[in-house]
């Protein structure tokens, strides 16, 4: 397990951090402060000024930005200094501007015109502050069981290789890549749709509380701020921005994950997507961004080589790993059931066993381990190793991820 | 006619119903000197009180006429609520005997029960058949009844019943004017009108369930989207359970006679076929479980005992409802406590619900995440679910089923391997699987299947009360299969009728 930040050599892509822009001085640094509280200069007021001052010919460096944003917004000389930092401190937060060494880097290339934001709060342990890769694991709120298994299981093996994974905390996959990475020892970062010290998505507060010591919390908008849907939209160019390669497991034909990733693609970062079936509504989102030309992710350890940049390992094994010893209406079963739920009554159609046999050969898959029983049918295990004493299933789990358990039944 | 010496009493055979239970009741009539009046001591209800009115009324209709004196009358034991008009008839033979009419020894050894027209006519009264059971037994020879109760009353043996039109014909007959008249000869029974399984396409895994379910006695949720025949095949359970024992058939013929469904319509012979009972969800409690002022009359549990209670939209039915089942499903019984007294009713019926998979309703194309098809489940009562063994999921009705030539396979060879099924579990342990001990069922399994099940607890799958019930359904599926052991298939098999429930139970 490679600790955050001790190994960065190791990983490649090392390279000496270089300030792309210069670091403001405290007098703008204390006016960001005041506007940033204030929200008055959010994502769509920074990106306004900025495109006018690159029309303009201007130079964008971040303290002009603050001095063009404080002539827009107006000035606040009410809002006291001491009592936004008194705040900030409470919530264990910092104000981080572009040019700042601890601006994550790779989100510092999309400044100014790629959509990086002026400046982030920021809560917790290791804010990305070197070059090594990030990806971003991105997906549905309302994610399939296969989903958050793959969601969970490339996170893990992300964060063992010492790749930060960076989300958006949401229910589902997000949360799923967060606990993943958590649970894998590694550095996640989550951006959020709201302000520092907003119990949103509620329940999740052991989950955030998780991420901040592990890496961190990361938001444009000022602490208290509400969720917004606008707000969601503007924070997926960041999640985008942060990493350098965005995976999207599942998402439907208009989710917020598929506009990460044309983020993604805009920025110049890779985009990945893990294939599904063309009936599963959970993966309209990836099936779209393949057919335009993003890389399928065809397994969790050539995805993370790949990512590492390191050379692949011995050539992947291909044939799926087998399940021995199983009786023969189970492996009739196993050769017939996939990703997508098969229900009792349609294994007995295309089996043309009897339905006792087919009933006790799908729960002599799930006991196996080498099938999971969901509430529209049974699907293949796609992680399993089953061994071939018919005995406990060594593999990763969801457990915990949304706040439930994996239905073996 | 009169027979010359008047009683100072006239006294008449009738019987009081608490619930199943027949308490005999004694009529007294006593005429003495004093205001004119007719009054009624020992009862209980306004029917009860208005008895004197219509038996004076129905007297003087057929000719007699009551003196201008103080008549008093009594039900004894005071304290059995005798509520209703069902003593209509012995009060107007007590008053003929006492007003010289009739011998009091034409009243031996008889009973009567009815109520009054004003016009003379007896009509038919509710609980006929437990009250002749209960005559029968105290060894009493003749039962005087109207002419709708007849046929239910002699469905109990061992007693004469003997139809009273009217007024003046009890009066014939306990004169010896008029011979009874002849009970019409018992036609053949009508075979059953139950709808048959071979109308049932596809939907094996249902099928199978079904079979399961009838073979064991094991509850039975039906999961399907709307329109799919979840109620179709819920009617055609029945048809493929055994006849009903004569000692279960005359129980259920008891309590269908309290609850008033008999009079006139009651067939002659046994109705042995195994009741079904569709309340809907809006029902009240007290139509469900049972209820009503005064005594409580019997629910749709009751009237389904020996047969199937059938919950359609399981999930719109009040919380409340479905955790007073409990009580009965555990105990084969309801008791119900009332003003006047507390009745406990059969209620061993065998539940087969039905609701939609998914809060879509599963039809088409179904978007519900896993995690909103669990939390949906999740509202299935933990005591019903509990109570579950068998939850199989029908598929949509395709329109190639409809067209489809081949037929389902017919009841009759389903209810032949059920019938052998129950067979060897009756021999074995004197009851339907679902019924039985767990120790002995777990000395039937072979340590393979154990295993199995040992394995889907430790995986959290299963609960602790779940490993004995899923070993009862894999027992039953030996049973069916027509083997000894119960082998890892069966348990297998068992486990997987079990996986719609578990999804409902292992979220969260």
């Amino acid at each position: 397990m490679t600790a955050p930040g001790s190994s960065s050599d190791q990983v490649g892509g090392a390279a000496t951090v270089v300030p792309a822009v210069d670091p403001v001085d405290d007098t703008t640094r204390a006016v960001a402060l005041r506007l940033a509280a204030s929200g008055h200069a959010d994502a769509s007021v920074q990106q306004r000024v900025v495109h006018a001052m690159l029309e303009a010919g201007a130079s964008c460096r971040p303290a002009d930005v603050i001095a063009a944003l404080h002539d827009h917004v107006g000035p606040d000389t009410d809002t006291s200094i001491a009592r936004l930092h008194t705040r900030l401190r409470a919530l264990g937060g910092r104000l981080i501007i572009v040019g700042d060494r601890d601006y994550p880097p790779h989100l510092a290339d999309a400044w100014p015109e790629l959509g990086a934001p002026l400046w982030l709060f920021a809560a917790g342990a290791h804010v990305p502050g070197d070059r090594r890769p990030t990806v971003a694991v991105v997906g549905t709120r309302r994610p399939t069981a296969d989903g958050l298994t793959t969601a969970r299981g490339l996170s893990l093996a992300l964060a063992d290789a010492g790749v930060t994974v960076v989300s958006g905390m949401a229910r589902g996959i997000d949360q799923a890549a967060h606990r993943g990475a958590v649970d894998g020892g590694g550095a996640t970062v989550a951006v959020l749709g709201t302000g520092l010290g907003v119990d949103y998505p509620t329940g999740s507060s052991r989950l955030r509380a998780a991420v901040a010591s592990s890496g961190a919390l990361l938001t444009e908008l000022p602490p208290g701020a509400a969720p917004r849907p606008w707000h969601f939209l503007a924070r997926n160019r960041i999640i985008s921005g942060l990493a350098t390669a965005t995976v999207v497991v599942e998402g439907r034909d208009r989710s917020g994950a598929l506009q990460t990733a044309r983020l993604a693609g805009g920025q110049g970062r890779d985009v990945w997507a893990v294939p599904g079936s063309i009936n599963a509504p959970a993966s309209a989102a990836p099936l779209a961004l393949l057919r335009d030309g993003a890389t399928p992710v065809t397994g969790i350890d050539d995805f993370v080589a790949a990512v590492c940049d390191t050379l692949p390992g011995p050539a992947a094994e291909v044939a799926p790993r087998g399940i021995t010893g199983l009786s023969p209406s189970a492996a009739v079963v196993y050769d017939l059931i996939g990703a997508v739920p098969a229900t009792t009554d349609a294994l007995v159609s295309t089996s043309r066993l009897p339905a006792h046999a087919v009933l006790a050969a799908v729960a002599e898959l799930v006991d196996r381990g080498a099938g999971v029983m969901t509430p529209h049918g049974i699907v293949r295990r796609q992680t399993a190793t089953a061994d071939a004493g018919g005995g406990r299933v060594a593999s990763v789990s969801v457990a915990g991820s949304t706040g439930m358990r994996p239905p073996q039944w | 006619m009169p027979s010359g010496s008047e009683p100072v009493v006239g006294v008449a055979r009738s019987v009081a119903l608490v619930g199943l239970r027949a308490v005999d009741v004694t009529v007294e009539v006593s005429i003495s000197a004093g205001l004119p009046c007719f009054s009624l001591i020992g009862t209980t209800g306004t029917a009860g009180r208005q008895a004197g009115e219509r038996v004076r009324a129905a007297l003087h209709a057929t000719g007699i006429r009551l003196p201008s004196r103080k008549i008093l009358a009594s039900l004894a034991p005071a304290d059995v609520p005798t509520s209703g008009a069902r003593f209509d008839l012995a009060l107007a033979a007590a008053l003929l005997v006492r007003l010289g009419a009739v011998a009091s020894s034409a009243l031996t050894d008889a009973a009567f029960l009815g109520e009054l027209a004003l016009d003379g006519t007896v009509r038919a009264v509710s609980g006929v058949l437990p009250a002749a059971a209960h005559l029968a037994a105290a060894g009493v020879d003749r039962l005087f009844v109207a002419d709708d109760n007849v046929r239910e009353a002699s469905l109990a043996s061992g007693i004469g019943v003997i139809a009273v039109g009217d007024l003046s014909e009890l009066l014939a007959i306990l004169d010896g004017a008029a011979h009874p008249r002849a009970l019409p000869a018992r036609p053949p029974p009508a075979a059953a009108d139950v709808a048959d399984l071979a109308d049932v396409r596809g939907q094996a895994e249902a099928r199978r369930a079904l079979e399961i379910a009838a073979a064991g006695g094991h509850h039975l949720l039906l999961l399907g989207p709307p329109g799919c025949g979840k109620s179709m095949l819920a009617a055609r359970l029945v048809g493929v359970l055994p006849s009903l024992t004569e000692q279960a058939a005359l129980e259920l013929t008891a309590i269908r006679s309290v609850a008033g469904l008999l009079a006139g319509t009651a067939p002659i012979t046994l109705d042995r076929t195994p009741p079904l009972r569709a309340p809907h969800h809006a029902t009240t409690a007290a139509a469900l479980l049972g209820g009503g002022g005064g005594v409580a009359r019997p629910g749709e549990i009751s009237l389904a005992t020996h047969g199937v209670l059938f919950m359609d939209e399981l999930f719109e039915w009040p919380r409340r409802l479905l955790d007073a089942l409990r009580e009965p499903l555990e105990q084969g019984t309801v008791r119900i406590a009332r003003a006047q007294a507390t009745v406990c009713y059969p209620a061993a019926f065998q539940l087969v619900c039905a609701a939609n998979p998914c809060p879509c309703g599963g039809a088409g194309t179904c978007d519900c995440t896993d995690a909103e098809v669990w939390t949906y489940r999740r509202r299935l009562s933990g005591p019903l679910a509990d109570r579950i063994d068998l939850a199989p999921r029908l598929s949509a009705l395709e329109a190639g089923h409809l067209v489809d030539a081949t037929p389902g396979e017919p009841s009759h060879t389903v209810a032949a391997r059920v019938r052998t099924a129950r067979e060897v579990a009756r021999e074995r342990w004197g009851v339907v699987n679902r019924l039985a001990s767990a120790e002995p069922v777990r000395a039937t399994a072979r340590p393979a299947a154990l295993r199995t099940l040992g394995r889907a607890v430790e995986s959290g799958a299963l609960s602790g009360r779940g490993f004995d019930r899923a070993l009862r359904v894999a027992r039953t599926c030996a049973d069916l299969a027509g083997d000894d052991q119960v082998d890892r298939e069966h348990v297998l098999e068992a486990l997987a009728h079990r996986a719609a429930l578990r999804a409902a139970r292992v979220a969260r």
